[in-house]
Parts: C-alpha cells; sequence; structure tokens
C-alpha cells in the first residue's frame, strides 16, 4: 500500500474528524447561546410527563406507526432507514479499513456492508431523482440539499467499491472513497447533514413540550 | 429601494428576529432536511395540489431564510448556497404577511409528522409577531387585536351589553327552571369557580352561557362570572404578539385573584383554552395560583359525581366530535369529550383522523377574523367537509367557538347536511332535572298566541344586502318569525325603502357596490326623519368594524360578522328590539 493512501486513510480521516468535531463543538455552542424558553403551566393531559414526551420523541425514529406520515408511506419509513444504515455502515467501514482491514476476510461482512451500501446508494439515486422532479421538493430545495444528497450518492458507490479492500489492483477507488470522506466530514458541519447534530435537541424540545402537554406519546387514530 | 438599504419596517423586522429566536425556535430553523415528510399532513396541501408554495417546509422557508441570512454561518458567508436571503422592502414583509397569515392556520399538524421534530407552527407564531409589530398584518387582525387591548375582549363587546347578556340569561334560566334562585352570580367572592367565556357567546350564542349556568345550577355549584377581565379568548396566539397575550392573561388571572376564585373554570373554547390554561402563564409570566380548568372537564366530574343526572336518550341524532387543534394538539384534551359525549348522547361516530391527528377545522388561527383570505380557508375545507360527511353524523359537537364558525361556514359551503353544536349545549339538553319544591316566579303576562308563537309579529324589517342568497335567507328566517320584510339590493334602494316604510329595524351589509355600507349608515343616521331607526350590520369584512364605529355619527344598535345562523340572527335581532 502506498504512503499516500496510508496517509489518506488514517492521518487525513483524524485531522478531518478534529475539524469536523471542533465546529460541531462551536455549533453546539451556538445553539445554547440561544435562550431556552421556559413553560410555567401546570401539566395538562392524561398519563403523560416531559419525561415520557422526551422519551418518546426520541424512539420516535425507530416507530414508523408513531406518525402519519410514516405510518401511511411505507415506502418512504424503509428508504429513510436503508440510507441511513447505509450511512452508518460507510461510515464503519473508512473505520474498519484502517484499523481492522482483517474483519474484511469475512465474507459475511463483506456482503453485509456491500448490501447495506449498495441498498443505500440505490436510494441516493433515487432521492436525486425525486429531489429533481418533485414539484414541492424542487422548491424547497437548496444547492446545499442537491450537493449534499449527491455527494453522499457518489460516497456510497465508492464506500461500496471500496468494501473488499482489494488496493493490490490499484488504489484509485479506495483514495478516492477515503478522500471524499475526508472532504464529507469537514463539510459536514457546514451542510444539512449536521441535522443528527440538532436532531436530539429538536426532539427534546418537542418531546418535553407535548408531554408536559399530554400530547406525547400520540394517541394513533387512523 | 437598493438591495442595500431596508425599510423602516424591514429594518425593525431584522433586528427583532434576532431578538426574538430562542433555542426552540432556532432548532427548528436550523434542523429542517428539507425532506418533504411533511407535506401531505397540511390540510392546504391536500387541498391545492398543484402549489406547492403552500407545503409546510416551503412556508417554513419563507422565514428560515431570514434566520440563516443573520443568524447562522453558512448563511451568511454563502448565502445562496443554503438559500439564505434577507428582507429589504415593506412590498417584501406583505408577501410574507401572505403566507404566515394566509396560508397557514398554525394548527401544528405538521409539527407532529416531522420526523426532525421541527415545530413550524411556532416559528410561524413567531414570524406573525414580527410583523404585527411593525403594523403589518391583515386588517381583521388589527381591528380585533385594538379591541382586546382597548375594550377589553376581541368582539368589542361593552359592559353593558355583557352585564344585559348576563341579566337576560338569568331570566330566561330562572323561567325555565321555575326557580328564582337560578341567577348568573357575578362577582361573588371567595367561589369555588370563577366562570369566564369567549365574547362570542355573548354577541352570537347567549344559548351557551344560559347552559352553562343551567349546568352550574343545577349541580349546585358556588360559581360566579366576573364583571370585568372574563374573556378568556386571546388574540395574541394567532397574532403572535406576546405583549398583548400576557396583557390579556394577566387581566383575567388578576380577576380570578381579585375575587379570590378557588378556581377558574373556562367555556369550549380551544384557543382560549391554550391561551388561558397554557401559554398565558408563559407570556404573563405569571404563577397562576388557582386551578385552572375546561368546563368540559367540569361537566364530566359533575355528572361522575353524581352531581348531574343526564339521559343520553334526549340526544338521540347521530353525532360526531371534531377536535379543535388547540385542544387536542398543543394541550392534550381529547378523552375528556369523548367520554363526556358517550354519557350524554345515543349515537355517537367516531371521525377519522381524530384527536391529536385531527385536521383543523380551516377557520383556526385567527382564520375567521381574515376575510381576505376566505376563499383560500374555505377551498382547503373540503379535507374537512370530506371527513364530515364520512361521519353520516348530522350534528358535529366541538368544543371551541372559533371551530364552530369555521365548520358553521365550511357545512353551508360544501352544503352539507350538518348541524354544529357543543358538548355544553348536548349536556344541558341530557340533563334530568329533579322536580323541586315549586317557587313561584314572576313570568309575563300571558300574550296573545299568535305572538308567542311568532316573536317579531308586527315588526317591519328592511334586509339591504347585495348578496341574493343572503337577501333570501335572512328575509325568510325574519319572515318565519313574524316580521313583515323589505328588501333591498343596494344602497339606494335602501334610502328610498327606509323613508317610505319607516321599519323597524335595518340589517345592513358593509361592502356592496355602489354605495357601500359605510355611507348608507351614516346617511342614515344624518337624515332626521331616519336617524332614529336601528341599524344592525351584518358584515363578512370583520374588519371594516372600525370604519362604522369611527364614524362621527352614533353607533349601530347591532353588529354580526357572517356567517350568521338562523338562530344569532333572531337572537340579536330581538335583543335590538328589546324584544328579550
Ligand atoms: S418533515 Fe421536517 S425536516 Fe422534513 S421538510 Fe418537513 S419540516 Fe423539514
Ligand atoms: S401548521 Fe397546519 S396549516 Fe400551518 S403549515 Fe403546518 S399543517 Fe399547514
Amino acid at each position: 500500500m502506498s504512503e499516500t493512501l496510508l496517509f489518506v486513510e488514517d492521518t487525513l480521516q483524524i485531522w478531518a474528524l478534529q475539524f469536523m468535531g471542533t465546529v460541531y463543538f462551536l455549533r453546539l455552542l451556538w445553539i445554547l447561546h440561544f435562550k431556552a424558553g421556559g413553560d410555567r403551566q401546570a401539566p395538562t393531559g392524561r398519563g403523560t410527563s416531559p419525561r415520557k414526551g422526551i422519551l418518546y420523541s426520541w424512539l420516535n425514529v425507530a416507530m414508523p406507526w408513531a406518525m402519519e406520515s410514516t405510518r401511511k408511506r411505507a415506502f418512504m419509513y424503509a428508504q429513510f432507514i436503508i440510507f441511513h444504515l447505509g450511512v452508518v455502515s460507510a461510515i464503519g467501514l473508512s473505520f474498519i479499513i484502517p484499523y481492522a482491514a482483517e474483519w474484511l476476510h469475512s465474507l459475511v461482512l463483506v456482503r453485509v456492508l456491500q448490501v447495506s451500501i449498495g441498498l443505500a446508494f440505490a436510494v441516493g439515486v433515487w432521492r436525486i431523482i425525486r429531489r429533481m422532479t418533485h414539484p414541492v421538493m424542487r422548491k424547497i430545495s437548496s444547492p446545499d440539499d442537491y450537493f449534499s444528497l449527491i455527494l453522499l450518492t457518489v460516497w456510497f458507490f465508492f464506500a461500496f467499491l471500496s468494501v473488499p479492500n482489494n488496493h493490490q489492483d490499484g488504489e484509485g477507488v479506495l483514495m478516492t472513497f477515503f478522500l471524499l470522506t475526508a472532504f464529507f466530514l469537514v463539510y459536514v458541519p457546514f451542510s444539512k447533514i449536521s441535522h443528527y447534530l440538532y436532531y436530539p435537541f429538536t426532539r427534546f424540545y418537542l418531546g418535553r413540550t407535548l408531554g408536559h402537554r399530554g400530547v406525547f406519546p400520540l394517541r394513533r387514530t387512523s | 429601494m437598493s438591495r442595500n438599504s431596508r425599510s423602516y419596517k424591514a429594518e425593525r423586522v431584522i433586528e427583532r428576529l434576532t431578538r426574538k429566536v430562542n433555542r426552540q425556535m432556532a432548532l427548528s430553523l436550523a434542523a429542517c432536511v428539507h425532506c418533504g415528510m411533511c407535506t401531505e399532513a397540511c390540510h392546504y396541501v391536500l387541498a391545492n395540489p398543484d402549489d406547492p408554495t403552500y407545503a409546510p417546509a416551503y412556508k417554513a422557508d419563507r422565514i428560515r431564510r431570514l434566520f440563516k441570512r443573520h443568524m447562522d454561518w453558512t448563511g451568511r458567508v454563502i448565502p445562496w448556497w443554503v438559500k439564505a436571503g434577507s428582507i429589504y422592502t415593506d412590498e417584501e414583509l406583505n408577501e410574507l404577511m401572505d403566507t404566515v397569515f394566509g396560508k397557514c392556520t398554525n394548527c401544528r399538524r405538521c409539527s407532529i409528522n416531522c420526523p426532525m421534530g421541527v415545530d413550524f407552527a411556532v416559528v410561524n407564531r413567531m414570524a406573525r409577531g414580527l410583523l404585527v409589530s411593525v403594523g403589518i398584518m391583515p386588517e381583521g387582525v388589527a381591528v380585533v387585536s385594538k379591541d382586546q387591548w382597548e375594550i377589553g375582549n376581541q368582539m368589542g363587546v361593552l359592559k353593558e351589553e355583557y352585564l344585559d347578556t348576563l341579566d337576560w340569561m338569568s331570566e330566561e334560566l330562572q323561567q325555565e327552571l321555575k326557580d328564582p334562585a337560578a341567577i348568573i352570580p357575578i362577582d361573588k367572592m371567595d367561589c369555588e369557580v370563577v366562570y369566564s367565556i369567549n365574547p362570542r357567546e355573548v354577541k352570537y350564542d347567549p344559548r351557551t352561557i344560559a347552559d352553562a349556568a343551567k349546568i352550574f345550577h343545577i349541580a349546585g355549584e358556588n360559581w360566579t362570572m366576573p364583571s370585568e377581565g372574563w374573556d378568556m379568548t386571546n388574540f395574541g396566539l394567532f397574532s403572535g404578539d406576546d405583549d398583548l397575550g400576557g396583557a390579556v392573561a394577566r387581566r383575567l388571572y388578576e380577576k380570578v385573584e381579585e375575587l379570590r376564585g378557588k378556581k377558574l373554570v373556562i367555556s369550549e373554547c380551544g384557543h382560549g383554552y391554550r391561551s388561558t390554561r397554557c401559554e398565558g402563564p408563559n407570556w404573563a409570566k405569571y404563577d397562576v395560583p388557582f386551578v385552572m380548568e375546561s368546563s368540559v372537564i367540569t361537566m364530566l366530574r359533575y355528572i361522575r359525581e353524581g352531581r348531574l343526572k343526564v339521559d343520553k336518550s334526549k340526544n338521540t341524532i347521530p353525532v360526531t366530535f371534531h377536535d379543535s387543534c388547540n385542544n387536542a394538539r398543543s394541550c392534550g384534551l381529547f378523552e375528556e369529550p369523548r367520554e363526556l359525549l358517550s354519557l350524554v348522547v345515543e349515537d355517537f361516530r367516531e371521525m377519522y383522523p381524530n384527536r391529536s391527528e385531527n385536521y383543523c377545522c380551516t377557520g383556526g388561527g385567527g382564520a375567521m377574523s381574515m376575510s381576505e383570505y376566505t376563499p383560500r380557508r374555505l377551498k382547503s375545507a373540503i379535507v374537512k367537509a370530506e371527513q364530515l360527511k364520512a361521519t353520516g353524523a348530522k350534528i358535529v359537537v366541538t368544543s371551541c367557538h372559533n371551530c364552530v364558525d369555521g365548520l358553521t361556514d365550511l357545512i353551508r359551503h360544501y352544503k352539507l347536511d350538518m348541524q354544529v353544536a357543543q358538548l355544553v349545549n348536548l349536556t344541558a339538553n341530557a340533563l334530568v332535572v329533579e322536580a323541586r319544591v315549586a317557587v313561584p316566579v314572576e313570568v309575563p303576562a300571558a300574550v296573545p298566541a299568535v305572538e308567542a308563537a311568532l316573536p317579531l309579529h308586527g315588526r317591519r324589517i328592511l334586509v339591504v344586502d347585495d348578496e341574493p342568497d343572503i337577501l333570501t335567507f335572512f328575509s325568510t328566517v325574519l319572515g318565519d318569525n313574524g316580521a313583515s320584510v323589505t328588501q333591498a339590493p343596494d344602497g339606494a334602494t335602501c334610502m328610498d325603502l327606509a323613508r317610505k316604510e319607516k321599519p323597524d329595524l335595518i340589517t345592513l351589509d358593509l361592502s356592496m357596490p355602489g354605495m357601500d355600507g359605510g355611507k348608507i349608515f351614516e346617511a342614515l343616521r344624518n337624515d332626521p326623519e331616519l336617524a332614529g331607526i336601528p341599524v344592525c350590520i351584518i358584515t363578512g369584512k370583520p374588519e371594516l368594524r372600525r370604519l362604522i364605529y369611527d364614524r362621527p355619527v352614533p353607533p349601530p344598535e347591532g353588529y354580526l360578522d357572517k356567517p350568521v345562523n338562523d338562530e344569532t340572527l333572531l337572537l340579536n335581532v330581538r335583543k335590538i328590539l328589546k324584544l328579550v
């Protein structure tokens, strides 16, 4: 393996991760500098509490039946899960290759990663088409939305090809995957991809408010 | 105006935005991934599938772009990349107004359907508040807010009118129950319950006050109504004006404290309940020392405690229930109304979806006071109309006065064979009144049979409106009740007929082609021969109220906002003619 690939797989990733961590930390400080709104009201509703509301809100992502928007559109939920599992797999891969390459001797793991990342790639392509053709999606999309989605989809593509970690036949694929990973890490805090930093907070506050007011956990009605 | 200079109002909006955004709002503004999952949650989208500008995320982006441009790093450095942008002119502020007031009822349905937990309704309300702070708002919002600031309630009901109505309802109750003790106590100290109402009840629906009074009386409650600070509605919720919200809530809380009431019972009103019970303490920064409760819970408790006996066979017509967004989606009040219904009606049919997932009546968020958006509202109401139709019910019950108006309007628009009622009406109707020791009550002397049956017998009423449907509707209602009715489709005919016939009352529409209602009203008042004829303004444009009351002539004897149902019309006409 070339020195360059070694550098790109390891040192460059660590730098990129450190950069991302620093910017995320600053983002967190930025969010926390906004004053949190309080709630003086006595609780309303029955059988709920802020704690239950927060838990329910956080676990919402794993309960497709909880929201009408996912309950009635099973495909939308499935593609969401596939896409995010693909992200987890590809991130995992970016650590496995430099630090635990021997794991990839397991054909089962290779196939699991390939299926997960391959399906996520397919979903990525579908998402690009949807974003470009659906009138509402076109209307609400920004250049960042398109770029982030294309970046992830291309990243999935190279992650898929990189799974066997085969650098003997050429380093181009691995090099591209790791360069994209580093770019991705640096770009993420400035893009919509940083949503996962906000997710626990948005859902915490919504859960706390609606739990206090007897709305969360939602009662399913249709 | 150059892109570098901002109008005074735009400058203020940007300045206030940076102060107004709290952490929850900042997160909702930062976290949207533009996934579109909330799109179909919105009734506006369902009714306008080809117009993407109704999508919640698109509407939110009208506000989000400002946040990103002025408060977020990426938007500051490369605005075009994240579609960040500022606002420079008053025209742009007006466009924003069209979105935040005219395309969203703040119903919060998209919020509970967003996987990220983006609470758009809260952000939308904040944007409304910013615009209101620089005087940019629909005219109706300005009028109602002004009334609530200055007169103390959002329908401009004067204290005498309120107290007269309570008196009148007391008398009706005494007669109905044949019990001189059956009165509405006013400003009684140290009561268990202080009862607060919506001014709409005084104006259009005093029956609900009488029904509530009947319930309190039969339950043997130690209760009272305040002479002032009685309005539990709060336009601050709709206008986004926290100062107004706080002032109105404080007025009510202080009155209850002054009366040393133990519990504030809030009559059936979604936004009133939410404002008073949930948001008010925050806006007013007031730690409320007494209990606050919806009258639905109070009625349910009375029945469970055996203080009220009800017979559900008195309500046999099929009934469905519409959950008000504010009650169900923001306050968790959805089981109690159903439990109460199961006790007082025989045939209850659930509406789907329901509870926190119910669709807005489309009259929420103050939409009923913004007549410029009426066509949009009624178009989006198709969603609710289909929900209602599917139940097969003949009565839709709701615990919200706003919903009563919204539903009444859409039922008429979509020609549904349905009526709207509130739980208090059905509960009062189902009451089993135990025989009491009869105490003679002074009942007015017997009147000739025909007059008793036809309350407007012998009265001449001139109905003025340019809409033939309205002319026919009003004339039929008034005619069926014994009045002799003449019709005028325009101002000139009105003046002619008024001089010729000298009617006992004129009902007058305001926006008519040619001579508008305001001018006709002034002309009537300035004509010594006609000045004494009582006038009841009936308009679909509540924002015109100010134009009438600001005229240099004595105010009209009555004022009603359309839509008006037969009962309301009759009640108000009788009130003006002093027949009650
Ligand atoms: S569902 Fe939430 S994250 Fe998705 S577009 Fe709507 S508001 Fe944004
Ligand atoms: S709050 Fe209600 S009306 Fe407003 S965008 Fe969301 S779903 Fe539509």
